[in-house]
């Protein structure tokens, strides 16, 4: 990586930072378009009893971990997970380890997404997601469904020829 | 021979057209420069000091001539007439035209060719050993193992956006001629006590500022449990790599942070969960297509009364550059692009398209890449060997230096890449025209000098006999040296001989380095050999007295 782009690099890290801490969604619509609560890892562990009670979502940040809601997953009414940071690649494995490992039953919400990460968020488990600002007016099914073929298995392949 | 089917190809169109929109946007000012270069780093697309630069994949090394007078085509139509062959199976074009590069790649599509994570961030270009199915003792042909791992690793949903990029080497042969374990992940092809094939993994190795040599962290993975593994080793990276710091986002930082043994512990505690999955299981009917697809065409040879030509100039350079085929009756040529004082590895569009001539000729119309930015003819006979070379001298590609110290590999360094501290071809040439004396090129015989102009590291200086790194010292191009690298037998990273040598001084330091291994050099030994023997000592005393 060049200096000139390092910098690049990490400008945009800072601006990703700064945007996380301006963002942080504290409530999201499902699909359904109920308005769900949305509480932090740390609260849901915390107040465990309390909050299984009224029917809150959980939002989860790339660097949690996932592994703390893992049984606790059927209490959960959805779960978040924030892509803003568009090269930060762990809430992919975040969606695998929850939908296909964990066999999370409920909605996979991806938020502050990216159109050109559609179809990385979808296959991965996402079941649900909800674009960053300034994606508008773009064919998402370009992003989201843009191949024919795909020579892997993941959580979700529907519509995709399986090579492997 | 292997070609994509017409699914495949589908596929490579579709990025194409994917990226084409993705340009658009940004030219549009809807896609954001950095959220751009994600991107295009994803389909090979580099901003260069001058220009853009594509990199184009060889997957495992294996070319036939349609592709490679597609490449030459390409650098005619949309560059200037030349491309360079990279340290791993890769070709670069470095004046590429923004506005033509979907073009570009649809035609290099429709010859199976493409820039798919030939950058960014994400499972690189996978390498295997130039010589796959061709040298006696292998194990097993290494390429329809990574023709599988690099399907797999395609545009694959969850590790596309690892914390950095990741190169896979696969080896089957004897000796290592990929560097497997100075990568991100290397494979061996190995076979377990009952006779079973599988893999050693080695994970976390590297070169750039911190060079390390890759831990096993499996000695032996069954081969149809090697995608599920390589997936939970991706995962732990992707979840606790480091992406914080810029400068430790390879996953040998990972690695020696854990320690190998924790690292291999998550790593196995996770594909304990994954491997009985019937879906991660290496399709075996696949494997065994691509097994006929990769099979040699060429049977034993019985060539009645040969005897070959006696020629002075032809007895060295087949001395140096032809190398025994497994099967009877063949021989395996190799063809340097290098010349004094143009870049290693750089080939005209007009060479490209006499290689292809040549191997349609005499090579089954297929070609190999290596590592040491030369051109492979896997399968030439052993009769027809002279008359190869006769063309290759009338083409100007059959120099005598080749497989000699004169064959140095080196980066594109300061003249062309942004990134260089300092001047890589320049100082190769003045190596050159040092040692410009035949009988004492033959004497010294096979020793590596390896340049690179900077920390990343590109002609993998640190696994060479002579390694020289550029950089800057008080406003001036210093090359700091190291010696005795090796990746073929076992793999070691070059001793630092000392301080930073002056730009004008380099070249006589490697004269003290090659004459202290001549004069302490017994019979057939190696550079290597003989520093193990002797030490850094007389080494050091030579070039610093």
């Amino acid at each position: 990586m060049s200096e000139s782009n390092e910098l690049t690099a990490a400008s945009a890290t800072l601006e990703t930072k700064v945007a996380e801490s301006r963002t942080l969604d504290t409530s999201v619509l499902n699909k359904d378009n109920e308005r769900i609560e949305l509480v932090s890892v740390e609260q849901w562990i915390e107040n465990l009893d309390e909050l299984s009670k009224l029917g809150v979502g959980v939002i989860v940040n790339p660097s949690d971990d996932v592994t703390l809601l893992k049984d606790t997953l059927n209490d959960i009414t959805l779960i978040a997970l924030d892509f803003n940071n568009f090269d930060d690649g762990r809430g992919y494995s975040q969606a695998y380890l929850l939908s296909k490992r964990w066999q999370y039953g409920g909605e996979i919400i991806g938020i502050n997404a990216h159109l050109d990460q559609l179809q990385f968020m979808l296959r991965s488990g996402v079941t649900s997601y909800k674009l960053l600002e300034g994606y508008e007016g773009f064919d998402e099914l370009d992003y989201s469904n843009g191949f024919s073929i795909c020579y892997q298995a993941a959580a979700n392949n529907s519509g995709l020829k399986e090579k492997f | 021979m292997y070609q994509y089917s017409a699914e495949d190809s589908k596929f490579l169109v579709e990025r194409v057209d994917q990226f084409e929109k993705q340009l658009k946007r940004h030219l549009d000012g809807d896609l954001d420069a950095a959220k751009f270069r994600s991107l295009r780093l994803r389909n090979g697309l580099y901003m260069e000091l001058h220009a853009h630069m594509l990199r184009v994949a060889i997957p495992y090394g294996t070319l036939n001539t349609i592709q490679l007078r597609a490449l030459a085509d390409v650098a005619d139509k949309y560059d200037r007439g030349f491309g360079h062959f990279t340290t791993r199976q890769n070709i670069q074009y470095n004046w590429i035209e923004l506005s033509e590069i979907a073009n570009l790649l649809r035609e290099l599509s429709s010859v199976g060719l493409h820039a798919i994570q030939t950058s960014g961030k994400a499972t690189r270009n996978i390498t295997a050993d130039p010589l796959s199915g061709l040298t006696e003792g292998e194990i097993a042909d290494a390429r329809p193992y990574c023709e599988l791992i690099r399907r797999w690793f395609n545009l694959h949903p969850e590790f596309s956006w690892l914390p950095g990029k990741f190169k896979i080497a696969v080896n089957g042969a004897k000796l290592d001629e990929t560097a497997l374990r100075v990568h991100d992940l290397g494979l061996r092809l190995v076979r377990n006590k009952e006779g079973e094939l599988g893999f050693t993994v080695y994970v976390g190795g590297g070169l750039g500022a911190a060079a390390m040599v890759a831990a096993e962290t499996a000695s032996f993975v069954p081969c149809e449990d090697i995608l599920s593994y390589l997936e939970s080793a991706m995962r732990i990276y992707n979840l606790k790599g480091r992406r914080d710091h810029l400068k430790k986002l390879r996953i040998k930082f990972l690695v020696r942070e854990l320690g190998a043994e924790e690292y291999s512990r998550l790593v196995y505690e996770d594909w304990k969960q994954t491997r009985d999955d019937p879906k991660l299981k290496l399709n075996l009917t696949h494997l065994s297509e691509l097994k006929k697809d990769f099979a040699l065409p060429i049977k034993p040879l019985v060539i009645e009364g040969f005897e070959d030509k006696v020629d002075f100039n032809y007895s060295i350079w087949k001395k140096n550059n032809v190398r025994a085929h497994k099967i009877s009756g063949y021989s395996i040529v190799n063809v340097s692009l290098t010349k004094l004082g143009t870049a290693p590895g750089d080939a005209t569009s007009e060479q490209m398209r006499i290689l292809a001539d040549l191997a349609d000729q005499y090579s089954y119309s297929e070609l190999r890449t290596t590592k040491r930015q030369t051109i492979v003819f896997p399968h030439v006979r052993k009769d027809q060997v002279f008359d190869l070379w006769q063309s290759l001298e009338k083409y100007g590609l059959a120099s005598p230096h080749q497989g000699t110290l004169a064959q140095i590999v080196a980066c594109p360094g300061g003249d062309y890449c942004d990134l260089a501290k300092a001047v890589s071809i320049p100082i190769a040439t003045r190596v050159q025209q040092r040692f410009d004396d035949m009988d004492k090129l033959l004497d010294i015989g096979d020793l590596n000098i390896n340049i690179s102009g900077c920390e990343n590291s590109c002609a993998h200086h640190h696994v060479a006999d002579i390694g020289l790194l550029g950089m800057q010292k008080n406003g001036e191009e210093h090359y700091q040296i190291t010696v005795a690298g090796e990746t073929l037998h076992d793999t070691v990273i070059g001793k630092k001989l000392g301080p930073s040598v002056s730009g004008d001084n380099v070249v006589d330091a490697v004269e003290d380095i090659v004459n202290v291994y001549l004069d302490n050099r017994e019979e057939e030994e190696k550079f290597t050999e003989v520093f193990k023997r002797i030490g850094i000592k007389p080494f050091k005393e030579r070039v610093y007295e």
